[in-house]
């Protein structure tokens, strides 16, 4: 049987009644655990495993397929409508997608994430499905200071993402790597920043900052300003649905986003991340609409998420073909595949077949099944935004904090919250983007850990670094992407001396 | 069917406990080796009826250190609570200057445990142990060795391989990764010299030709691997990655004794014993004064090494 | 939280200065730490301390310019600030982290609700408090007991779930 025989004999058993129904409580429950802050695909995963335990290998290979994919939108559907990003993936979903949802766009910025996350989980399910084994030949080919490139690549791109003013922007970026230093260094064990605190010494966690910053940083903002009795929520406005317009926006950013987002998912030191910053300057810079970035952009929705979801498939590359977990949520699926008996290896392909493809056929119908409840869903999660806000914020942040102890009962995590939470509200008094800190807090580590190992395994020549072609592309394209944007302002307005002295508007 | 579930969901959840109430403290982030065990332990419990409501609870931190000391703080005399440790644990526990040790909780029982597999890439010029000696030998730094978080088992294993050959440990080129998956990439695509890591992280790889194992530190050759030990390739190593269950400080001989019964039923238990084997566990259960003289014997060797690779004054 | 007014034009911008003085004071401990650390750059000749000393200087440098902005007063204005909201808020999550552990996930979670509903405007506590309660209880109950979350249970958990 060829490949094609296989998908669609897993198809079949995929597509029973049976088989649907538990695509179908998969996905309800994935969805319902995955909408709480601060509880990621990962978590959410490792949560309700167990429930899939006392199904029969088929059913439960369906359901958890459902439980992954419910839990990653999840995710997003937060992020869009209360800025609280459950997870560091949706962080950037949250910058235009909750402008929009205060516009009264909720409706097409969900609905944007959800199509545009069906549209890459199947065409990344399909290339993981056909071109897998030599997918990940390339992917192997990115050894340390090959990722250290792409790690410099996505810092400058961060810029997109660093608001108005240059000062501000740096400031909030470099806090964030400063914080990003704290705790054990990965390399040689040595204790940073910790102070002697044991609660420090695995560093800040990415998690509890992202949900301090945007759900506590926020609910104090709004609850401190003076004029809010004028401002009545505007939950929709027009549709609930995409217009055509939003349409024409949008299939390209769903698109590019897969393309972005699935290789760097393949890669063994990617992480979704990384893809959803480099999809969100993407569209950033070929937008016809630059000026609307920051004020609710639909290709800042599209892109990213898009770019979330094919990276999540590009996560099973290795997975599947070689039997690495590059990711937390990856590391708990293998745990879920020997469950099922199947261990992934170079050989799984050829020696289990009906599981694998049993699998990724289950991954397209989790992923339809998805979109089919979600999309009906909508109105009823926009509807969200009505709730009058002392129940609102109340919610917010009674599952903000659920989330937290939920992941690390301590009272340490949630002191923690509170001090962030008290920062995100400083911060953003003053004018400082909140996005920029807790990148700097994820890509930090990475970039260092990167290019201290590319260092270390050519006994510190720093020439390695430009000298495998694919690490000398990625930082042309960084210098790039820096320089050309400096001379365009140089040539068109002198805008240059302003940008660098500070404010630009 | 729905109800199905959802009914022994319910069942299974507000069951009254006629017996031991196990909870049991995962020191890692869910996921991880430790994490699994804990659930696996979880499970087995509440499907023999050892104990019906076992409750997993995960507290991250610092190679399982502050799992560690919240736990021993926590639960004086508490014969209901468990948790999960193992070799790293103790290694952690002497980088991080951590105050609290394994001599302030009850260690039950070793469960399961894996044995480091030293490893080249199929391409490499490097055929056997003694070829990798040699090279390690005539330039440490230019042996570039994969392996997990710095101050872990691989990073110990190579330690002693350096100090066995006659190698100042100081002078390794260790490069830590993140996790087994991270550093089994960067062996594969050829970025170093050789891997460490556990055996079970390797053996795919392995059966389809595209690593090359050299030697497993186990005591004696392991079945089903075709490899020879450290012992044989002139290093004198025996080191295993094993994964623990201890009991709260402070109990009384006769709540040891009930928790000890315990985890050996479920040791033994033919369901134990179906789960070991679908995750590609070892069966390395020791408990008693056997695994007492073991753990010493392990901290003592530990120190001494991680004092020779310069993590530890 | 104090009452920030805009500054009138061309005076230093006092709370602009005290950032510029805490990204210094951040640059400052980081420096410090790192001189602390032994240096084990090992083959990389790039050490655990050399990437904190990087970003130490690079604050210090955002700090002048911070000083810089401040002086020439090129922060944004700021919108008035009601300071009794935030410190309900503040309050309710201060007092969730203290009580957790002993009065049990859903009072203490009960309080925050309560709290920050009043920072809001809902401002009777007597009827926001148990509906707090109520409402973190059902959470507990779908969480811990059907989803086998760990949350922390207190006497209220206890009363329903003994033993649990």
């Amino acid at each position: 049987m060829g490949a094609f025989d296989f998908l669609m004999q897993g198809l079949a058993t995929a597509a029973e009644p049976m088989m649907l129904l538990y695509a179908l409580i998969g996905v309800t429950l994935g969805t319902a655990v995955g909408v709480l802050p601060g509880i990621g695909p990962a978590l959410t995963v490792a949560l309700l495993l167990p429930v899939t335990y006392r199904l029969d290998p088929a059913g439960s290979l369906i359901m958890f397929a459902g439980i992954y994919y419910g839990g990653m939108y999840g995710g997003s559907t937060t992020s869009i409508l209360l800025n609280t990003p459950g997870e560091s993936a949706s962080i950037i979903t949250a910058l235009e997608g909750n402008k929009m949802a205060r516009r009264g766009r909720g409706g097409p910025a969900l609905a944007t994430a959800a199509i545009g996350s069906f549209v890459a989980g199947l065409i990344a399910t399909l290339l993981l499905a056909f071109l897998a084994p030599s997918i990940v030949q390339i992917a192997l080919k990115m050894g340390p200071r090959e990722n250290f490139a792409l790690m410099v690549l996505a810092f400058v791109t961060v810029s997109a993402a660093l608001g108005d003013s240059a000062l501000r922007g740096l400031t909030s970026l470099f806090l964030g790597l400063a914080l990003a230093c704290v705790g054990i260094d990965q390399l040689t064990g040595q204790a940073r920043l910790s102070f002697g605190v044991p609660e420090l010494l695995d560093g800040i966690e990415v998690t509890t900052m992202a949900v301090a910053m945007f759900a506590v940083g926020e609910a104090l903002a709004i609850a401190g300003t003076r004029v809010q009795a004028d401002e009545s929520v505007t939950a929709v406005k027009g549709s609930v649905w995409m217009s055509r317009k939003d349409w024409a926006r949008s299939w390209k950013p769903w698109l590019r986003g897969t393309a972005i987002g699935f290789p760097i998912g393949a890669m063994p030191a990617g992480g979704a991340e990384i893809g959803t910053f480099l999809s969100y300057a993407t569209e950033k810079k070929l937008s016809k609409h630059p000026e609307e970035f920051g004020n609710g952009a639909i290709e800042g929705v599209a892109g990213p998420e898009a770019a979330n979801n094919a990276s999540a498939a590009g996560t099973l590359v290795p997975l599947l073909t070689l039997g690495l977990p590059t990711s937390a949520t990856a590391a708990i699926m293998l745990a879920g595949f020997q469950q099922f008996g199947l261990q992934p290896g170079p050989l799984l392909f050829a020696t289990n077949p009906t599981l694998v493809w049993g699998l990724i056929a289950s991954l397209l119908i989790a992923n339809a099944m998805l979109l089919i409840l979600n999309l009906p869903l909508i109105g009823l999660w926009v509807k969200l935004l009505t709730v009058p806000k002392p129940w609102l914020y109340a919610g917010i942040l009674l599952f903000a904090t659920l989330g937290t102890i939920g992941a690390n009962p301590s009272s340490f995590e949630l002191g923690m919250l509170l001090g962030f939470g008290v920062l995100g509200y400083v911060m953003r008094l003053f004018g400082y983007p909140i996005a920029p800190i807790v990148v700097g807090l994820i890509l930090g580590p990475m970039a260092e850990q990167q290019l201290r190992r590319a260092l270390s395994i050519s006994q510190g020549d720093w020439t390695v670094l430009v000298q495998s072609p694919i690490a000398a592309t990625l930082l042309a394209l960084a210098a790039l992407a820096l320089i050309v944007p400096l001379i365009l302002r140089a040539r068109g307005k002198g805008q240059v001396l302003t940008q660098m002295a500070g404010d630009e508007d | 069917m729905k109800h199905l579930v959802l009914a022994s969901l319910f069942a299974s959840a507000i069951a009254l406990p006629a017996m031991a109430d196990y909870t049991i403290i995962a020191p890692a982030n869910p996921g991880g080796g430790w994490d699994q065990t804990a659930r696996t332990m979880q499970q087995v419990m509440q499907e023999d009826g050892i104990s019906p409501s076992a409750q997993v609870q995960n507290v991250p931190g610092a190679g399982g250190t502050i799992g560690l000391a919240q736990f021993s703080s926590q639960n004086k005399g508490n014969p209901d609570a468990l948790i999960v440790g193992g070799y790293v644990m103790v290694g952690a526990i002497l980088t991080n200057n951590s105050p609290v040790s394994l001599k302030d909780v009850t260690p039950i029982a070793r469960l399961t445990g894996e044995y480091e597999a030293i490893v080249v890439p199929a391409a490499s010029d490097i055929q056997d142990m003694a070829g990798l000696v040699a090279k390690l030998k005539e330039n440490p730094g230019a042996v570039s060795w994969a392996g997990g978080s710095a101050g872990g088992t691989d990073h110990i294993a190579v330690g002693m391989i350096a100090k066995a050959a006659g190698v100042d440990p100081t002078k390794i080129n260790y490069i830590a990764y993140s996790g087994g998956g991270e550093a089994l990439a960067a062996i594969l695509g050829n970025q170093v010299t050789a891997g460490v890591s556990s055996l079970g992280e390797f053996e795919a790889q392995v059966k389809a030709g595209t690593l090359r194992l050299l030697a497993v530190s186990a005591p004696e050759r392991i079945e089903g691997v075709d490899a020879p030990t450290l012992k044989e390739s002139g290093l004198d190593i025996d080191l295993q990655n094993w994964r623990m269950v201890a009991a709260a400080p402070g109990l009384s001989d006769e709540q040891k004794a009930k928790v000890t019964a315990d985890i050996e039923k479920m040791a033994k238990s033919e369901n134990w014993q179906k789960q070991l084997s679908d995750k590609g566990w070892m069966d390395t259960y020791l408990a008693g004064p056997e695994f007492d003289a073991q753990l010493e014997a392990d901290v003592t060797a530990t120190q001494a090494i991680l004092k020779d690779i310069g993590l530890v004054k | 939280m104090s009452d920030f007014r805009p500054e009138p034009q061309r005076r230093p911008d006092w709370a602009a200065l005290v950032i510029a003085v805490f990204l210094a004071l951040v640059a400052g401990v980081m420096l410090w730490d790192s001189a602390r650390l032994a240096d084990l750059g090992g083959y990389s000749g790039v050490g655990p301390a050399s990437v904190p000393r990087v970003v130490a200087y690079c604050l210090l440098g955002l700090a002048g310019w911070t000083a810089l902005a401040a002086f020439r007063g090129d922060f944004p204005e700021r919108e008035p600030q009601n300071p009794s909201p935030i410190l309900w808020i503040v309050a309710g999550l201060a007092a969730q982290l203290m009580l957790l552990h002993i009065a049990g996930f859903s009072i203490a979670t009960g309080i925050l609700f309560a709290f920050t509903a009043r920072a809001f405007g809902k401002r009777n506590l007597a009827m926001t408090l148990p509906i707090g309660i109520v409402f973190a209880f059902a959470v507990w109950v779908i969480f811990a007991k059907l989803l086998m979350l760990h949350l922390p249970p207190g006497p209220l958990e206890h009363l329903f779930f003994p033993g649990g």
